[in-house]
């Protein structure tokens, strides 16, 4: 039996506040969440159901320019020096005072990310909870995505599509486990989205293939897709062979290389195609894949449910033909959320983290807060479920 | 090779309950390559003194730059989110 009240809330209130601090990435983010004490989360798997509330949100991303990435020692300075400040505004958002009190648990981010962005945002974590006497818990970042999604959508047990900069996985529940049942073999979606937009000098900015998806929506030969390698590999992708390609073909546009004959035709020298049918054909040919796969492990569990999580979870047109495929199935649903939970932020480590300290979990010595750059979703134990 | 590259850092905090948390929060954190590298820290009533080891000047410096980037979070922390910070209160 899942008893989410396990632990009580502190100081005899009827609530639980949880701080959650999240630098995976680029984004840092702090997130203030407040659960109260309900006498049906003794007995039920109501876990998707917390009536949650965000009582403070806030997120500062290290942005760097067109045409380049974000490097670890860069994101961890940046994260340095917002972190604090961060957290002061977030405190004063949410109207804490005495965070010693007011505060039951303090979430970070364990894993999976980028050693340095998370060490550092770990550190900050750390020295609060022994400052202000408040256990800590560390999260997985995935975990943090799907029970943020479940919350806001109220999905009770979805098959999850997470799509970011970081991670591209298709996961369902199964066991007290979050069991991945596809995903890619190289680089995530997000990453193959950014690095084009860096090959096109576009910046990636506010989420990952945010630019191209507003460059694909004025695509006006939406009929003819150029052909792109199509790479599912029973369950799992593999997208580097399509990055390097259609990379290879902006590169040819940009040089106006004749001799390419997909970009120019052969007799008159004439373009037919522009860098707004390159991002609509790469989006519909990358979204097709995860759509594929998505709708197999939705057959393989039984579900008609898909929740999208991640950063290109935002995209409009993946949600789209997620849709699709979801209406010729009996009584399929989409949930998605919008940036403010589909981008990295802190409510969704402070509400994954919360879950899991109303079970009873807690840091009970600081080693096991040392991060990790290598977190499986499927290595969580989800006591918070049936 | 043996580590006789050495410093030695002395950090005053404001109490002795403060050196301790820094310490606490730094001692997790293993060192990626402990044949090449190797810090120990200790307090002695308010003082947190850092003691480091290591094979040659480019790897001590390395390590002791990351240390004190480290530091400085916590101490900025300690500075504005701590329990003496007036500031939090009135907030």
């Amino acid at each position: 039996m899942v008893n989410l009240n396990t632990v009580r809330p502190k100081n005899g209130r009827d609530y639980y506040i949880a701080l959650g601090l999240e630098g995976s990435a680029n984004k840092l983010g702090v997130g203030v969440l407040k659960h109260p004490l309900l006498p049906q989360h003794e007995d039920g798997d109501l876990s998707f159901n917390c009536h949650a509330e965000i009582l403070a949100n806030v997120r500062d991303t290290y942005i760097t320019p067109p045409g380049e990435g974000f490097l670890p020692r860069d994101t961890a300075r940046h994260h340095k020096n917002w972190c604090i400040r961060l957290i002061k505004q977030a405190l004063k958002e949410a109207s804490i005072v005495n965070p010693s009190l007011d505060i039951d648990v303090i979430c970070f981010t364990k894993g999976p990310g980028m050693g340095a962005p998370l060490h550092s945002v770990a550190i900050a974590a750390r020295t609060c909870s022994l400052l202000w006497e408040v256990p800590l818990i560390g999260v997985n970042h995935c975990v943090g995505h799907i029970e943020m999604g479940r919350e806001i959508t109220k999905a009770v047990n979805p098959v999850v599509l997470y799509v970011s900069g970081g991670n591209t996985q298709v996961i369902a529940y199964s066991e007290k486990r979050y069991r991945i049942f596809g995903e890619t073999l190289d680089i995530a979606i997000g990453n193959c989205l950014d690095r084009f937009a860096r090959t096109l000098r576009i910046p990636n900015a506010p989420s990952p293939g945010y630019n191209i998806e507003q460059l694909a929506k004025r695509c006006a030969n939406k009929e003819t897709l150029l052909e792109l390698p199509y790479t599912v590999k029973g369950m799992d992708l593999s997208m580097s062979g399509i990055l390097a390609y259609i990379d290879s073909l902006a590169k040819d546009l940009f040089r106006g290389n004749k001799k390419n004959k997909t970009l120019f035709d052969p007799k008159t020298g004439e373009q037919k195609v522009t860098v707004e049918d390159l991002c609509y054909s790469l989006q519909e040919n990358l979204f097709a894949m995860l759509v594929e796969i998505t709708e197999r492990a939705m057959a393989h569990v039984n579900s008609n449910q898909v929740l999208i999580v991640g950063g290109v979870g935002c995209n409009v047109r993946l949600q789209e033909m997620m849709q699709m495929m979801c209406e010729d199935r009996a009584n399929g649903q989409v949930h998605a959320t919008d940036e403010r939970f589909c981008i990295d932020n802190g409510v969704m480590i402070a509400q994954a983290g919360l879950l899991q300290y109303r079970m009873g979990d807690v840091v009970k010595d600081l080693k096991e807060t040392v991060v990790t750059q290598k977190f499986r979703t499927d290595e969580v134990y989800v006591a918070w479920r049936e | 090779m043996s580590l006789n590259h050495s410093l030695k850092l002395e950090i005053p905090f404001q109490t002795a309950a403060q050196a301790n948390i820094a310490k606490q929060v730094l001692l997790p954190d293993p060192i990626l390559k402990p044949q090449d590298f190797q810090v120990d820290y200790t307090t002695t009533d308010n003082v947190l003194v850092v003691g480091f080891q290591s094979i040659d000047d480019r790897v001590l410096r390395v390590g002791v730059s990351s240390v004190i980037d480290s530091i400085k979070t916590i101490v900025e922390t300690i500075d504005e989110l701590g329990p003496e910070t007036k500031e939090l209160q009135s907030l």
